[in-house]
């Protein structure tokens, strides 16, 4: 009898236990990429660690997995009810805006009052966040820039004194470049985003921010803007004189190996290029200035972390991210993410001159202009890269290719 | 054991159920969703799916830019995939059935390739392809042709012949090793009988061993034929269907429809379209095959 009572005492004493721990324990789970970057992934473990340490009876549990895994299991995940707490999602219309309108993020003006936000991050990185109806919707988690990059002994050779200002400008030094007998860009048009890039800078630069990005929006008709077959002009006049071919058959890294060994004289590349370069050639030759295009837009995007509307934990979620880009966190990884944070407070010291550069540029702009891909839903995206590549590859003519885009429009209804 | 025959052979059915059951799980069922989403619009977010009739079937065919692209390129590919590796892959077999030193050795290198993923492959010649650093780049450059190297992959005219000779590449084995198999039925007294009647090689060839492996050539053709059509891999490790979509293939294009761009109406619609190209191919070798299962 005293034995069936002390089993039946520890079978309740297990019992309670495993009710205690299981009221207490919240997971937090969250969603992201498999990042290249081990330090990164590293990072982002630790991160989780320290919040755990300092929430007792939470579990971050990270689930990461290749972009386009990422994207399925969310799909999947916006027709069930299970899902992730947090997940990472780049910021713009197109592919986090699609999520943002299936309803899987939550508005988080709530809790962007809550911890003061607004004044904690970077205003040109927190900027997506009003880019969507309903509220604001994610907080930043990098934000990136993307400008020229250039070699100095190149230019040098040509005859190039300063870097360009205006688009004219830049033309210009790329006719000196020719003369010099190098060519001004190299892309790498397997990966259609590649050469995609000189088409967005094109645009704002020839139909200004406000058209740009009402194309973009398909608000405006691509035919009846003039400026929108003008960009194609330009991207067949770069395409057929100033880049180095062949270049449709290469990848952007193949392309960046070009570059590096000296075989053209610029790149439209982001600032974790520097991280690339720094590992592959001397950063003292290499030299950087934002596309002229004319407008006060800095040319980039962001990635962002979502709150899904499905989380049983949106506080703890909102805590966690609130952590995440603390002063405190983001000063102690400077460099792991990205080459900048996306924290205001965060103070940069013994910084490459190159990431200094980086620097003054975002502190130039206020405002930002997204990639292609991300501005567009993916159906207009991928029309958007094969016009891109016709005319690049000479077998479509500017005008055929506005016309294209804007039938492609329409048929989407 | 005896009894576990004798019931197999009184209830066969109940043997088949498992197997058939995971069948119509996994193959049945998905072709059945697939078809009915051709005629649904979804994107995958989307609670509910909205049906649609026709209307993804009249897109793909009529107002896609792509599809017809794909469905040319498809049949191109097809026509050379009959003729390629099947052609190499019996020479390569004539030849690895003589007395040759080292013909296992032989044998097995040349069906080495049709053992790699094809994603591997395609990683492989993308490399040897780089206009650049690659592999012909440099044999080309050394033989005095550096100018003229062409842009293997980046030229929307030729891409597609290019990734194809990855793809000869990587298939001649697997014919090869049917038409040994093949070879090894051929009855030797017959070979002996037409050398002693003054039959030359071609003669012997033509009149002897042909009509002994035909029943391989036709088993050859057909699983060529389906490999073709449900070509995939090669062509998106290669070029991902460019450049400006003109190595897209039918498979792929479905694909990208579908997990790229998460239009699961009209991924459905090129895929319902190319199962029954495949149908209209294959069912034709399977009443043949079951005729000969039959006679046999």
């Amino acid at each position: 009898m005293t034995h069936r009572k002390t089993m039946a005492g520890i079978a309740m004493l297990g019992l309670t236990t495993c009710l205690a721990v299981s009221a207490e324990a919240e997971d937090l789970n969250i969603w992201t990429l498999n990042f290249t970057s081990e330090a990164n992934n590293n990072a982002i473990n630790e991160i989780a660690k320290e919040f755990e340490a300092a929430h007792p009876g939470v579990k971050v549990i990270y689930t990461q997995r290749g972009v386009d895994d990422h994207k399925t299991a969310l799909r999947v995940a916006a027709g069930s009810d299970s899902g992730p707490d947090i997940y990472f999602m780049w910021a713009g219309r197109g592919l986090g805006g699609e999520f943002v309108n299936a309803g899987l993020s939550l508005p988080l003006d709530k809790y962007y009052e809550q911890y003061g936000w607004k004044d904690s991050l970077i205003p040109t990185a927190a900027a997506f966040a009003s880019n969507y109806e309903g509220g604001l919707h994610g907080v930043p988690y990098t934000f990136k820039g993307e400008v020229v990059y250039y070699r100095k002994d190149m230019f040098e050779k040509a005859g190039i004194a300063e870097e360009p200002k205006t688009y004219d400008e830049l033309k210009a030094d790329a006719e000196k470049l020719a003369a010099a007998g190098i060519p001004a860009f190299t892309f790498g048009g397997t990966v259609n985003w590649h050469v995609m890039r000189l088409m967005d800078v094109l645009l704002e630069t020839k139909c200004g921010a406000e058209t740009h990005d009402k194309l973009m929006s398909m608000e405006v008709s691509w035919t009846e803007t003039p400026c929108a077959t003008e960009a194609f002009t330009e991207l067949k006049w770069w395409a057929d004189n100033h880049f180095l071919k062949p270049f449709m058959g290469i990848d952007q890294a193949q392309s960046t190996n070009l570059f590096v060994a000296g075989r053209a004289a610029m790149m439209l590349e982001g600032s974790w290029f520097v991280q690339t370069l720094s590992e592959v050639t001397d950063l003292d030759n290499i030299g950087i200035f934002p596309f002229p295009t004319g407008t006060d837009r800095l040319y980039g995007f962001a990635e962002y972390h979502y709150i899904s509307a499905k989380s049983k934990n949106p506080d703890l979620a909102a805590q966690f991210l609130d952590y995440f880009n603390s002063q405190d966190v983001q000063q102690r990884f400077l460099g792991t993410f990205t080459t900048n944070s996306v924290n205001s407070q965060v103070t940069y010291e013994n910084q490459r001159p190159l990431d200094a550069e980086w620097g003054g540029i975002f502190e130039g702009y206020d405002q930002m202009f997204v990639n292609g891909d991300q501005a567009f839903p993916l159906a207009e995206t991928t029309e958007y890269f094969r016009l891109i590549n016709e005319v690049a590859n000479d077998t479509m003519e500017p005008q055929a290719a506005a016309e294209a885009m804007q039938k492609f429009i329409d048929s989407q209804g | 054991m005896k009894n576990l025959f004798r019931k197999m052979e009184d209830e066969p059915w109940l043997f088949l159920a498992p197997a058939l059951l995971i069948y119509a799980i996994f193959a049945i069922w998905p072709m059945i969703d697939v078809t009915m989403m051709s005629f649904q619009r979804w994107n995958g977010l989307d609670p509910e799916r909205v049906f649609v009739g026709l209307s993804n079937y009249r897109y793909v065919l009529t107002q896609d830019a792509v599809f017809w692209t794909a469905f040319v390129n498809t049949v191109i590919w097809t026509l050379l995939s009959l003729v390629c590796p099947p052609l190499i892959g019996l020479l390569l077999a004539l030849g690895l059935n003589q007395p040759l030193v080292g013909r296992s050795a032989l044998r097995a290198i040349y069906y080495l390739p049709v053992i790699i993923a094809p994603i591997a492959v395609a990683t492989m010649w993308r490399w040897m392809y780089d206009p650049f650093f690659g592999l012909f780049a440099q044999m080309l450059t050394n033989w005095g042709f550096g100018t003229s190297i062409p842009d293997f992959l980046g030229n929307r005219e030729t891409a597609l012949y290019w990734v194809f000779v990855a793809y000869v590449w990587q298939q001649v084995g697997f014919s090869m090793v049917l038409f040994l198999a093949g070879l090894q039925n051929v009855d030797r007294s017959l070979v002996e009988a037409a050398q002693i009647d003054g039959a030359g090689r071609w003669k012997t060839f033509r009149y002897v061993t042909m009509p002994a492996i035909m029943p391989t050539i036709t088993i050859v053709l057909v699983l060529s034929l389906i490999q073709s059509i449900k070509a995939f891999d090669i062509v998106y490790g290669l070029t991902g269907g460019g450049p400006s979509q003109s190595t897209q293939m039918l498979a792929l294009w479905a694909f990208t429809q579908s997990m790229q761009i998460f239009d699961f109406g009209r991924g459905g619609a090129i895929s319902v379209i190319l199962l029954l190209i495949t149908v209209v191919i294959v069912i034709p070798y399977l009443r043949w095959s079951m005729k000969n299962e039959g006679r046999s």
